[in-house]
């Protein structure tokens, strides 16, 4: 005699349950009971405290480059714990190191008195979030210092669930101050302030779909222009907004999941950006995860960038009709002009016994004027491009 | 954020079994793992689930919260902790969905039944233990719950192994088990089918005869869990005297051999197939409207089923 | 540039559009696919967060997922 393969996975139906009194409506209270009991949901997709802490080591070597020209060289090991602490709170830290070293263009795309630096960076932040039975809060610091730039930053986030966790609100606001002490002395104690908030929604869609979109506005004021780089003078206040969609999918054929994301940038400098990304976690037999990734980015210029046309009589880098008491903003570099930027790459990864996992991922990051979508690249620049490993290790306890 | 270790592992995965026993019973932990030492690490975060809850609600450790609150019992009552609460809770929903049959202050009429002594108790020794029942009379205020008439009691036998077996998988599938099942002494809970992706088949025993099975039934996920008139027991003058009490009449129910339940949580299975063993006559519609798919087999040996 | 509002609006309808299972709530026995860490929308955290220092330091646009992440001097 054969029964069913599945326990019931329908909803108890509310209608059966609301014009049958007595036992039928009873039945399904028993079920609705017993989910309402604490640590039975197995499925955790609003906020709830990590069973496990987890630890990790990762190193990353990035290199970039333009043709004739090796650009920027970064190694940079970090480390990253993760801790539960009694069931209902959870503290997050993690600390980096970035040796730097490299050249940029001074202006556009000059390979000649391309400036040559060499600088490390130590960065350090942490989180500590406490979990409440519909919701969280949270509390972060962060810290960044380099010989040139000291970046320090708090924030606060929160998040509230629907009663059936499938809708998450999720808010935060932080503050960042940064100092900014450039080698070659053009500024000396410049400052930076940047205030953000954010709004978001994350939806339970179905049993193999969530989504997410997220609001987010930064306002600064201060130093923005790049002390190293020649006729660089931004205005000195910032505002930026960004709209973000995610969408994860379970796929039960391959046993992946898709993850795919866009987010569309808007800001005071005229720059209007488009960043589309994908991935797919495949996971394979014997512990293996393969995740290929991709990534399209493209972007707007800045109103105040030039292009690579210079004075008549003064040459590069200084634009046509340009008076050095020039008040005007102006850059003439690269990241602020119109281009679009490719990535792909691909994450290997390995789950090993007792709690270790292990991973490698190569990425190619490609960035070409003429790859701008929705209107024309900015013109004389040379691409950018730029390979990156990591490889990292990491314990859960 | 829960991170997991462990992803989807093909057909081909070794599935290993951790026994042990817990809760006076033979228990088993069987789940697909990559090595036999990543099975028994996950298990054993499981076994210590099940042992923190049968020390925590056993009736027979002094210091258990169980103890603790019948020792109590006509004085002052006890502060618990919101897992307790939260069980309480449950033992007063099943309590009104079963028509005050399932109550949890029934545990006293043990000391007129004991199962290894084939000896009916008379009325006048059930009357005064019956008076000691009645869960509407249990004190609940926030954490303090309160017996009070001295002599009363509250066990969480009839479902605490059930809560143990979903607690168990719980703690697995947060960290990763993907294909597998919690079996406490008989009450099952699958929290993933087979690595192919195929169902466990599970047995539901003849009530009659321990060698044979009434039925196989494949479950890709949730609780298969069966109340039975052999589990405790002794014949006496040809009639089966159980372990399963009516807590009005004090003596045990007699219309079914066996009900087994099949649920998306153990807790919720287990109660529906008592309380269904509690009602008797009126145990299929009560099965029917609890939305559950279910075998019974009654009193003569005929079998009632219902698949989804 | 076109309407930020109306280019908002075609976003913010693109979940409802996903799926009409979004009308049936999903109950929390059905969650188990979405317990798994890929389906969250965290990840590994020290790769994202180099993620987010290498695209802030080579293009305009930063932001859209968290706040107070602090700064650096690359860009």
């Amino acid at each position: 005699m054969q029964l069913n393969a599945r326990a019931p996975g329908q909803a108890p139906d509310p209608a059966r349950g609301k014009e049958a009194p007595g036992t039928a409506a009873l039945g399904t209270t028993i079920l609705a009971a017993a989910f309402a009991l604490p640590g039975l949901h197995t499925a955790a997709h609003a906020e709830s405290a990590p069973e496990q802490g987890v630890i990790s080591l990762k190193y990353v070597d990035y290199q970039d480059r333009q043709p004739g020209l090796e650009r920027t060289s970064v190694r940079s090991p970090s480390l990253s714990v993760l801790a539960p602490i009694a069931g209902v709170w959870a503290i997050e830290g993690s600390l980096v190191y970035d040796d730097v070293s490299g050249a940029s263009p001074r202006y556009h795309t000059a390979v000649s008195g391309a400036s040559r630096m060499e600088d490390e960076r130590t960065a350090a932040d942490l989180k500590v979030t406490r979990y409440f039975p519909r919701g969280s809060a949270s509390i972060g610091a962060a810290y960044s210092d380099e010989n040139d730039y000291r970046s320090k930053a708090v924030s606060l986030q929160g998040s509230v669930s629907s009663e059936d966790k499938n809708t998450t609100a999720t808010f935060g606001a932080g503050v960042t101050n940064d100092t900014i002490d450039p080698v070659n002395l053009i500024v000396v104690g410049e400052r930076k302030r940047t205030v953000e908030w954010m709004a978001g929604v994350t939806q339970v869609l179905s049993p193999r779909d969530i989504v997410q979109l997220n609001f987010t506005h930064a306002a600064g004021r201060g130093y923005f222009s790049d002390p190293y780089k020649y006729v660089d003078n931004r205005p000195r206040e910032r505002n930026q907004r960004n709209v973000l969609l995610r969408w994860n999918h379970h796929v039960d054929g391959s046993g992946g999941t898709s993850r795919l994301a866009y987010r569309h940038y808007r800001d005071s400098f005229g720059i209007r950006a488009h960043t589309f990304s994908a991935e797919y976690v495949q996971p394979l037999s014997g512990g293996w995860i393969v995740t290929p990734s991709a990534r399209v980015y493209s972007q707007s210029a800045a109103y105040f960038y030039f292009d690579p046309v210079y004075h008549g009589i003064f040459g590069p880098p200084f634009p046509p009709g340009y008076t050095f008491a020039d008040p005007r903003p102006l850059s003439a570099d690269q990241r602020l002009s119109a281009f679009g930027a490719h990535t792909f790459g691909v994450k290997v990864e390995k789950r090993l016994a007792a709690d270790w996992s292990v991973d490698i991922k190569f990425e190619r990051y490609e960035q070409r004027s003429s790859w701008r979508l929705f209107g024309s690249g900015s013109p004389g620049l040379q691409p950018l491009t730029a390979r990156i490993v990591q490889i990292g290790v990491s314990k859960r306890w | 954020m829960v991170e997991a270790v462990g992803g989807t592992i093909d057909s081909a995965a070794p599935v290993f079994g951790v026994a042990f026993a817990a809760m006076a019973s033979r228990c088993e932990i069987r789940l697909a793992a990559t090595t036999e030492e990543e099975a028994r690490g996950l298990a054993r975060f499981a076994i210590d689930e099940v042992r923190r809850i049968e020390a925590k609600y056993s009736r027979y450790l002094p210091d258990s919260v169980v103890s603790r609150i019948n020792a109590a019992a006509g004085g002052e009552g006890v502060e618990c902790d919101a897992e307790t609460v939260g069980l309480f809770g449950y033992a007063d929903a099943l309590y009104q969905a079963s028509g005050g049959l399932f109550d949890i202050t029934s545990g006293v009429l043990r000391r007129a039944w004991n199962f290894r002594d084939p000896r009916v108790p008379g009325r006048e020794e059930l009357a005064p233990i019956l008076a000691l029942i009645g869960w509407p009379e249990v004190e609940r205020n926030g954490l303090h719950v309160r017996l009070p008439r001295a002599g009363m009691e509250i066990d969480f036998g009839g479902f605490g192994k059930e809560y143990a077996a979903d607690r168990a998988a719980a703690m697995l599938v947060e960290r990763g088990a993907r294909h597998g099942y919690v079996n406490l002494g008989g009450d099952l809970r699958v929290f993933g089918p087979q690595p192919d992706g195929s169902p466990w088949v599970i047995g539901i025993q003849d009530p009659r005869a321990s060698d044979r099975l009434v039925a196989s039934i494949p479950v890709q996920s949730g609780a298969l869990t069966t109340s039975g008139d052999y589990e405790r027991y002794f014949d006496a003058d040809g009639k089966r005297y159980c372990h399963i009490l009516d807590p009005h009449t004090g003596m045990p129910v007699e219309h079914w051999r066996s009900v087994s339940v099949l649920a998306p949580l153990a807790i919720a299975a287990g109660s529906c197939a008592t309380i269904a063993m509690l009602k008797a006559e009126q145990a299929l519609p009560f099965l029917e409207g609890a939305n559950v798919a279910y075998l019974a087999v009654d009193c003569r040996g005929e079998v009632f089923s219902k698949a989804l | 540039m076109r309407s930020a509002p109306s280019l908002l609006a075609a976003i913010a309808a693109l979940p409802f559009a996903a799926g009409c299972s979004a009308i049936q709530p999903v109950q929390p026995w059905e969650k188990g696919m979405l317990a798994r860490p890929e389906m969250s929308f965290e990840g590994d955290r020290l790769e994202m967060k180099f993620a987010e220092h290498v695209y802030f330091s080579r293009e305009a646009a930063s932001g859209g997922a968290s706040v107070g992440g602090g700064g650096c001097g690359c860009n």
